[in-house]
Parts: C-alpha cells; sequence; structure tokens
C-alpha cells in the first residue's frame, strides 16, 4: 500500500549568550575542562535563585522574528520535574503553558512553508558520559539558554526533514543568535514520523526518533522510519507509539528502553522568576536588530547568481554578507570564485574568518576584466586576499609582488615578439607557420611567455605574431 | 481526595526515593492532612479569576548578560559529591 509520511520536528537551539540563563557563569564551555563552568546555582545548592538573563529573551525575540513568529508580550517559566543526574535541581526551567515565541512559518529554499507552531526558552541539561559500571556527569551545559522549536507535522518526506533542519540551522546564525555549531551540539533535533495510507485523513501512530545532531542523520533516520513503518504496516503489524535512538554507524533506529510508566512531569509555576511582559517599544526594536535573513538574499540574487551557488553561499552568512559590496556586474564572478576557490581550498575555514572588503573583490574582478591578470591569476591574488601573511597589502600590490600582471602595453609586447623573432631556434616554426601549419603560433606564443617572464597577455601576443609573420 | 498507597509510591518513584513501609504510611497520613488543610480553599468561587503565578507583582526582572566571579570554584562544589571522578561527578550507571 502507498503511505504518506508525516514529520514533525523539534529542535532545540543553544543560545549564544555570554552567560547562561540563570547564572552570571560563562555560557561558552567549549573546549573548556568538564564542570569549569559551573556556579551555585546550576549546582543547585539549597537557597540558590536563579537570576534570568535578559540578553537570552532579546535572542529569543530575534529568533522567533527570524521565523517568522509572533512574539507572545506575556511569557513565563514552568517547573517541569523529572529525576536524572544531569539536573541537579529535579527540575528543568521551561516554559511549558505561555512561551515566548508564538505561531510563524519557516519557508524551505524549494518555497515550501513549514509552520512552527510555538518556541519556548528554557535551560539545558547537564552531560552525562556512560562507562560500564557507572557513569559521569559534566555540569557546563546546565541552563545554558535553549530555545525549543516546536514545529507543525507539516513535513512529508526526508529531504523536506533535512531541508527544514538546515534552513532552521541557517536562520539561527544568520540572525546571530547562535553559533550553530553542530558537532558540539549546539542544534539538536527530536524527529516524529508517521504514516497513513494514502487519502486517509487520520495520522498514523507516530515514533520519536530523539538527539539528533546533523542534518543527514535526520534525512537518514527518517527514510529509515519511513521504509520499517511501511515494512511493518504492509505485513499486518502495528507501530508502537515509543522513543527510538539514532544509530549512525549502522543507519538503523532501535527502541529504547522505556518506564512503563506515563511521563508526569507535575508542571507548575516557577515561583522565582517572575513572569515577563514586554512592552511592543521593546519588542520592535529588537525585532529591528534581525539582519538581511537567507529569504531576502534568495529575492535579492535572484538572476544574478545561480540558485545552487547561492544555497552553497547561504551556509557562510559573511560570504553572503559581503556580496552586498559587491557591484553588481561582478557579482557572478565573485560568487564563482567564493565557491568554487575559496571554499575548495584547504585553509577556508580559516580564511573565513576574515574577508577581504568588497572594495578589493571588486577591483580585482576590474583587473581581470581588463585583462590586466589573467583567470588563473586572478583565482591566485584572489586566495592571497584571505592569507593572513599577504592580505590588506592592496589587490595590486599583491599581483605586482607576485608578478602576476599581464604585459598589455603593445610598445613593449611587440619588442618581446621581435626579440623572439630574432632567435635562430624560432626560425623553422616561423617559417612552418607561414606555409599555413596553424598550430605552431602556440610554440611561438609560449616563446614570448617565457621571453617576459610570463607577464604578456598571450592573446594580444598571438596577434602580433599573426601580423608581423603574415604581412 | 484522598491519598492512597499508590498514589505515595508513585511519587517515590518519579523523585527516586525507596521508602519503607512505615515512611509510606507516614507520609500518607502527612499529605492527606495538608491536602485536607488545602481544600478549604476549594470553598472560594474562583471562576473569572485569574491564577496567581507570583505573589510579588513584579514583572520583568533580568539582569545584564555579564560574566562575574562566583563564590565557589570547581573544587568546592566537587568536594560536595561523594564521589568524583576527572573532574567529575561519579553516579551509579544510568540509562
Amino acid at each position: 500500500m502507498k503511505y504518506i509520511p508525516t514529520i514533525g520536528i523539534e529542535c532545540h537551539v543553544q543560545l549564544a549568550t555570554k552567560t547562561k540563563l540563570f547564572s552570571e557563569v560563562d555560557n561558552d564551555a567549549r573546549g573548556k575542562e568538564p564542570n569549569s563552568c559551573v556556579s551555585p546555582v546550576d549546582y543547585a545548592l539549597p537557597g540558590m535563585l536563579p537570576r534570568l538573563n535578559g540578553e537570552a529573551i532579546k535572542f529569543a525575540i530575534r529568533a522567533g522574528k527570524a521565523m517568522n513568529c509572533k512574539i507572545n508580550p506575556k511569557s513565563r517559566f514552568d517547573r517541569k520535574h523529572y529525576f536524572y543526574p544531569d539536573s541537579p535541581k529535579g527540575y528543568q526551567i521551561t516554559q511549558f503553558y505561555s512561551p515566548i515565541i508564538g505561531a510563524g512559518f519557516v519557508e524551505l529554499p524549494s518555497g515550501t512553508k513549514i509552520r512552527i507552531e510555538h518556541a519556548h526558552l528554557e535551560g539545558d541539561a547537564g552531560k552525562l558520559t556512560h562507562f560500564d559500571t557507572y557513569s559521569l556527569v559534566d555540569l557546563n551545559r546546565v541552563d545554558t539558554p535553549l530555545i525549543e522549536i516546536v514545529s507543525m507535522p507539516d513535513i512529508h518526506s526526508a529531504k523536506d526533514a533535512h531541508d527544514y533542519c538546515k534552513e532552521l540551522w541557517r536562520l539561527m546564525i544568520f540572525a546571530g543568535v547562535s553559533y550553530g555549531d553542530l558537532y558540539n551540539g549546539n542544534m539538536r533535533f527530536d524527529v516524529n514520523t508517521s504514516l497513513a495510507p494514502e487519502g486517509s485523513t487520520e495520522l498514523g501512530t507516530r515514533t520519536e526518533v530523539k538527539n539528533l545532531n546533523s542534518f543527514r542523520s535526520v534525512e537518514r533516520a527518517v527514510e529509515y522510519e519511513i521504509a520499517r513503518q511501511t515494512k511493518l504496516l504492509d505485513s499486518g503489524g502495528k507501530v508502537k507509539q515509543e522513543t527510538r535512538g539514532w544509530n549512525d554507524a549502522t543507519g538503523k533506529t532501535t527502541a529504547q528502553r522505556s518506564k512503563e510508566e506515563a511521563k508526569d512531569y507535575r508542571y507548575m509555576p516557577e515561583p522565582d522568576l517572575p513572569p515577563i511582559n514586554l512592552s511592543q517599544d521593546f519588542i520592535e526594536s529588537e525585532s529591528e536588530k534581525l539582519p538581511l535573513m537567507p529569504s531576502d538574499y534568495r529575492k535579492k540574487y535572484k538572476g544574478s547568481i545561480k540558485e545552487d551557488t547561492l544555497e552553497i553561499l547561504l551556509d557562510y552568512p559573511n560570504l553572503v554578507r559581503t556580496l552586498e559590496e559587491i557591484d553588481a556586474k561582478n557579482l557572478t564572478t565573485i560568487a564563482n570564485l567564493f565557491t568554487s576557490v575559496l571554499l575548495a581550498e584547504e585553509k577556508s575555514a580559516e580564511y573565513l574568518e576574515s574577508l577581504p572588503s568588497g572594495q578589493e573583490l571588486n577591483e580585482l574582478v576590474e583587473m581581470n576584466s581588463k585583462k590586466e591578470l589573467s583567470s588563473t591569476a586572478t583565482k591566485e591574488v584572489f586566495l592571497r586576499l584571505f592569507d593572513p601573511q599577504m592580505k590588506n597589502r592592496g589587490v595590486r600590490n599583491i599581483a605586482k609582488e607576485l608578478g602576476l600582471i599581464q604585459e598589455n602595453d603593445l610598445a613593449a609586447l611587440e619588442k618581446i615578439v621581435d626579440i623572439v623573432l630574432a632567435k635562430p631556434e624560432t626560425k623553422k616554426a616561423q617559417e612552418d607557420f607561414k606555409n599555413g601549419e596553424e598550430k605552431v603560433i602556440g610554440f611561438l606564443v609560449g616563446q614570448a611567455m617565457k621571453e617576459s617572464k610570463g607577464k604578456a597577455n598571450p592573446s594580444a601576443v598571438q596577434e602580433i605574431l599573426r601580423k608581423k609573420l603574415l604581412h | 481526595m484522598e491519598i492512597k498507597r499508590e498514589d505515595i509510591l508513585h511519587l517515590a518513584e518519579l523523585s527516586n526515593f525507596s521508602l519503607t513501609d512505615e515512611e509510606v504510611d507516614k507520609l500518607g497520613d502527612d499529605l492527606d492532612g495538608i491536602i485536607k488543610y488545602i481544600s478549604q480553599l476549594n470553598q472560594l468561587d474562583t471562576d473569572n479569576i485569574e491564577p496567581t503565578y507570583q505573589v510579588f507583582e513584579m514583572e520583568n526582572v533580568w539582569r545584564d548578560d555579564e560574566i562575574l566571579p562566583q563564590d565557589a570554584d570547581r573544587e568546592m562544589l566537587l568536594n560536595l559529591t561523594k564521589e568524583e571522578r576527572e573532574h567529575q561527578i561519579k553516579v551509579p550507571k544510568v540509562l
């Protein structure tokens, strides 16, 4: 039977605030020792009180606006109780009843819109590492601010699930609210998948695959679940509502041991944090800080940059932003240099940290159009503009230092051609050419290039050679 | 509402407490008393009244996003744990 998959995704985004959501402790624990970014508040010592980070509220507004969401002026926090060693408090502070971010939508590159149900602020849990007979607890991540983004079940394929997660990632990095470092778990996805027979008005039973940390694993996990559930349903079986874990190595999901007991989080209002009541002015002034988003760039560069090229560039906000300083006539060239030269370069990650100005890039393309730089030389100078050893010296200086500027001065080129033609070893080639052997022109151009130490403009040289030999 | 043994055991399970039979009985009696006392509030008519989430009538209490030194360092905090290993808190295997 043919089934229609329906997919809903919950995404946790770690916000890149300086301090944690409820304590004045360093929130960026990347590369730091375990339990080194921890305060007595995170440790939940008796009598400790949470102190709300105002920046997290501002970030949440921007994140919400990036997803075209309504911002709820009134929101508040609740306690979600559960017992687990990753949470010293014994509860998570979250927004269960009144989230700060309301309904909105995310538009995929294909144009498909995925509605957002809501998104709320909450504190992250600590990290557990499991060993044979014990587990170790690192509380660095406790109460890192998160927004949990809950989509509507609007996704119907593994590819759209992938594209949705990737677009969310782009929105968060363009909005500047998250480092978006997936390797370090800055974004984690829980994916709900169900199948319903084609034409059915009811959704099937769903499974939840938790804690996926790459777009590719989201796509593969959905593919796997669709195949598994299809086989199960076709053979007369029933899908069990359960939480499943993803194994990247085997490419399979497996049922996770779950407690018999129904979840009972005993939510209650968080008494230590007064409610949030934002004025329209406050919401608007934060919303205005939202820079252009990927969808804005898609509209802006439609027709001037190829879609495929732009989609690659949209993974790098600073590259796309640099394009804004590029003259319209140079856009295609620069966009192509970014994708085919810069991103192909081994050191691209390092180079991306500090980019040349739009003015320098414009100058480079102009030197190429004036034939002062060959296309190979253009690529070479282009890369040097990112090289910490070379950059900031100016495009022309770099090209000069590398001896890459082409000789276009006709008088100078003629002199070079004369020297070549006077050489005894070129006599035979000259005769052959005059006798109609077209291809020896390449040899003569090569000699002139050698004579000019590679600086001559080869097409100009060829023209002069033809003139001199045939007239 | 009367507190049943199962309710106590359910709550104990959620909080990872192991209770003796006597404790279950004692807690049941205590909670029963507490809930009966609080149940007096049910006599009030609360229709059309916003629930109270916070009694101080404060709003928008938040701080700047600046890192501040803490009263306790890692060693002090880890000293409070039963067992530590590689600067982490060692706990019985979970999962």
